[in-house]
């Protein structure tokens, strides 16, 4: 199975950091869901270009934090998360990914009044309405 | 773990002008390390030593404890070895090589061996002497991988292949790992193999062991900085190469403190690509 997993090696951040957090995210988002089968250790390593040492190191921590488990002789599986954990994870993931555009906006140099004014513009790019429940 | 195949100390000089070692290699079961090193830098003769095809002037080889060189051979069921270049195979077709391999590997796999005869379209009926050199590759590699020995080893085996035929061996090969217990050692030129494949890299360099590097550890010692302003002649810490405001790096931690300490800025830092620092590796040969 292909999974919408990329790398980015020019990142400071550990490469099975970035595998870790995109499970994550993939998994609290609901977009593998409770019981999915997850790709073998050496196949996930051969999409991603990287060897199984750290994609084990990836797994072992996913583990350790509860979103997969690993089944003697069947393999991995997506684990049942709790409520709680879901949200934690898409709270964090989110400001995490916010506060790397407004660092990159103030390596350019912008003032944090502008930054607020292009989050505001892009904003409302978005239809109205749009992301309501 | 106990390493499926373990090199101590290992030299051989072979006629007046080639000295190989010493070399110290240990593989572990589950793990895939590729063989790099320039044209002449002595894999094949590695991989020899090994097979006990070549005997060492020092040194000691194990697979899964046995001396390779010693009375008991039983360690030959163990491995599987794909020499570059075969010889004696000639005259006989795919079908009555197989029947003459098969039995000697209580392993075989036969469902396996058919697989790959029918991806890579060999033709079991005709001469081996008659094929073309990429189809006696994927002959001898159907010959090969379904002996099933937990050590694999294979010398060039894609050389003279076509690209989607490359593709399909590294897929086989992935799912040929998956029983967990086996090794790869492979030898190659091709930077699919090295990337898709390879967990660890042991380079040589004229007889010369470089080092066995773990992939994501070897590119993690490299990067490569674009400077905002031009630099003094000096030579700065962890600096291989450079070219005008590029330089690259195998310390980026010193690099940076040297930098930062200096006020000199970079615009951008980038990581290399594994075959860039191969090159690197093959070209400075310094470590």
């Amino acid at each position: 199975m292909e999974l919408p997993i990329k790398i980015s090696k020019d990142s400071r951040e550990p490469i099975y950091h970035q595998i870790v957090n995109q499970f994550k995210a993939l998994i609290a988002g609901g977009h593998l869901t409770t019981g999915t089968p997850l790709p073998s250790i050496r196949a996930l390593s051969k999409d991603l270009e990287i060897s199984i040492i750290t994609t084990r190191r990836a797994y072992q921590d996913l583990e350790v934090q509860g979103f997969i488990q690993t089944l003697q002789g069947k393999g991995t599986f997506v684990a049942e998360l709790a409520d709680d954990l879901k949200q934690e994870v898409k709270v964090s993931s989110v400001h995490k990914i916010m506060e790397n555009a407004i660092e990159t906006a103030l390596n350019y140099d912008y003032t944090l009044e502008q930054v607020k004014d292009i989050f505001l513009e892009i904003l409302h790019t978005y239809p109205k309405g749009k992301g309501d429940h | 773990m106990e390493p499926l195949l373990y090199i101590a100390d290992l030299e051989k000089q072979v006629m007046d002008d080639f000295h190989l070692g010493p070399i110290n290699l240990k593989l572990e079961p589950g793990t895939i390390t590729a063989l790099i090193g320039n044209n002449g830098s002595g894999k094949s003769t590695l991989l020899k030593t090994i097979m006990n095809l070549v005997k060492p002037d020092h040194g000691n080889i194990k697979i899964d404890n046995m001396f390779v060189h010693g009375e008991n051979e039983n360690w030959k069921r163990l491995v599987a070895y794909q020499p570059q270049t075969i010889i004696g195979w000639d005259a006989f077709t795919g079908e009555m090589l197989k029947k003459l391999i098969a039995p000697l590997y209580p392993d075989w796999d036969e469902a396996l061996f058919q697989k790959m005869v029918e991806l890579f379209e060999v033709p079991l009926g005709k001469k081996f002497a008659k094929l073309s050199q990429g189809v006696q590759q994927k002959l001898n590699l159907a010959l090969t991988i379904p002996r099933n020995a937990p050590l694999l080893i294979l010398d060039e085996p894609t050389s003279f292949m076509d690209i989607p035929s490359k593709k399909l061996l590294i897929d086989l090969l992935v799912e040929w790992m998956e029983s967990g217990n086996r090794s790869i050692l492979i030898a190659s030129h091709q930077i699919d193999d090295i990337k898709k494949l390879s967990d660890y890299l042991f380079v040589l360099h004229n007889g010369k062991m470089l080092g066995h590097f773990e992939k994501e550890e070897l590119t993690s010692t490299y990067a490569r900085y674009w400077l905002r302003d031009s630099l003094s002649d000096t030579r700065i810490p962890g600096e291989v190469t450079r070219e005008d405001r590029m330089i690259i790096s195998d310390n980026p931690m010193e690099t940076e403190a040297y930098l930062e300490a200096k006020g000199i800025q970079w615009s951008n830092r980038s990581s290399l690509e594994l075959d860039d620092i191969i090159t690197i590796l093959l070209n400075n040969k310094k470590m």
